[in-house]
């Protein structure tokens, strides 16, 4: 039985339907959409933000060769893409480890300064412990609106931080606040469909990084090179 | 091919893992539907299952309800964890290549704790009957499949969801309606063994904890998987 455009017009009467093959197949299809949907997304934002995850990576490999460590944060769906932004630099699947930190990972730290001041303050007072001037700062958004975001971003600038910001929908306030120097905006008004595209970002800068890296003669102890195929499988 | 080119997408391939997303989605709705936690692990990329937790718990959507999901802690023995901590009726939720020994552990011990099992990987799959759903990305690179498990994990929520708008699909269909049932009859019911006292066995099964006679397999101790059949361990799997 195949669905007719109009089946809309008559929802089911609550707890009559009883044939899920009809549901499966409109669930598959819908995840077959939203799957091209983001493949498209994908290619759209990497091509449109090349140059600027160039200049990004740039600037990043000569903080991390002077030194420097990225420290990384986000809320929510955005806090377990710090931990991830924290694993791949520190620990890749090929090239140089790289110091780095999620500011969103340890929960004595969180919860105290949450408790005690609030949680507007819990990157931006960790940044103020950690940060040194040759250091990067890197938050991850959606909106691009997070208190807490834009205070760590106003405390990295004054310290002298490299900032680095990811956000979505237009950009919103991080995209036009000048205290972040980089604001690399995924455009889709899908909270999904942007986390998923920032995974493709961090990844594809993650590489830039290495690459600009490797050819300033970087070698960080415990690196393995990269295989000669390995930046196209990101 | 450069960085930023498309990820290659095989159409069949997607054809496949979406029906099979599909038929996860409906079933942890089931399960939610029936007061069922989610667990989530992933050893070696625990931000994963950290993000599969908050998505369920805290919806992007506004209005959208919050459901039960929790993470087994990074570095965790998974077996341990979730033997202490889930319950009948749950759900266990795998973010993990097929070599992945604790979740493949973990995975064949979900008819014994009553739990439904969906395992999301990449690379060479599992064993075919490994967990209750698989739903695979063919692709052996790392960092591909990162990316990828982001879009699974969102629209497993996002299905999950949908399937709420249709109550009278929530409910578990009726497995047994003949007099024999393959399904429920004492066949072969997995079972955990808890502890052994000489011939018997406290035993845990998706029914609870039951007693059983352990003489028939020649030996048995705490963690092994075993058969039961009719009050008897007939098969220790755990043995071999």
């Amino acid at each position: 039985m195949s669905p007719e455009a109009t089946d809309f017009l008559y929802p089911f009467i609550e707890g009559d339907e009883t044939d899920s093959e009809a549901l499966l197949s409109d669930l598959a299809r819908s995840a077959h959409a939203k799957w091209e949907q983001s493949t498209a997304l994908r290619t759209e934002t990497l091509e449109r933000t090349e140059d600027q995850l160039r200049t990004v990576a740039t600037a990043m490999a000569e903080r991390f060769t002077a030194g420097g460590r990225l420290y990384a944060f986000g809320n929510g769906g955005s806090a377990t893409d710090a931990e991830a932004v924290a694993q791949l630099y520190t620990r890749p699947p090929y090239g140089s480890p790289l110091p780095a930190r999620s500011l969103a990972e340890d929960q004595a730290v969180l919860t105290a300064l949450s408790n005690d001041i609030g949680f507007d303050v819990v990157f931006s007072r960790q940044l103020i412990a950690h940060g040194r001037p040759v250091d990067i700062a890197m938050g991850l958004s959606t909106s691009g609106n997070s208190e807490n975001l834009l205070m760590a971003f106003g405390e990295a600038a004054k310290q002298g931080m490299l900032t680095v910001g990811l956000s979505g929908y237009d950009g919103g306030r991080m995209a036009t606040d000048s205290r972040l120097e980089h604001c690399i905006v995924v455009r889709s008004d899908s909270v999904h469909r942007v986390q998923e595209s920032q995974a493709s970002v961090i990844h594809v800068l993650w590489a830039y990084v290495q690459e600009a890296l490797s050819a300033a003669g970087f070698a960080a102890p415990g690196g393995a090179s990269a295989p000669s195929s390995a930046a196209t499988r990101v | 091919m450069s960085l930023t080119s498309s990820l290659p997408d095989a159409g069949l391939g997607v054809d496949g893992l979406t029906q099979d997303l599909a038929r996860a989605s409906l079933a942890m709705a089931r399960r939610f539907h029936s007061g069922g936690t989610m667990w989530c692990v992933s050893p070696a990329w625990s931000f994963h299952a950290h993000h599969v937790a908050v998505e369920f718990v805290h919806p992007v959507i506004v209005g959208k309800r919050a459901l039960a999901s929790l993470t087994v802690p990074p570095g965790a023995d998974v077996v341990a964890t979730l033997r202490a901590s889930v319950r009948p009726g749950d759900m266990v939720v795998a973010l993990a290549p097929a070599d992945d020994a604790q979740v493949t552990d973990a995975m064949r011990r979900g008819p014994a704790w009553g739990v439904e099992t969906l395992w999301i990987g990449h690379g060479p799959r599992p064993a075919a009957g490994a967990a209750d759903h698989v739903v695979w990305l063919d692709t052996e690179a790392d960092l591909e499949a990162s990316e990828k498990f982001v879009r699974i994990y969102h629209m497993l929520w996002e299905l999950t969801h949908v399937c709420f708008e249709h109550p009278g699909l929530l409910k578990v269909e009726p497995e047994c309606t003949d007099d024999v049932c393959i399904t429920c009859s004492d066949e072969g019911r997995l079972a955990e063994v808890v502890t052994v006292d000489g011939d018997e066995a406290v035993v845990r099964t998706s029914e609870g904890i039951e007693r059983i006679d352990v003489m028939l397999i020649a030996t048995a101790g705490p963690g092994d998987l075993v058969l039961v059949h009719a009050g008897s361990a007939i098969t220790n799997l755990s043995a071999d």
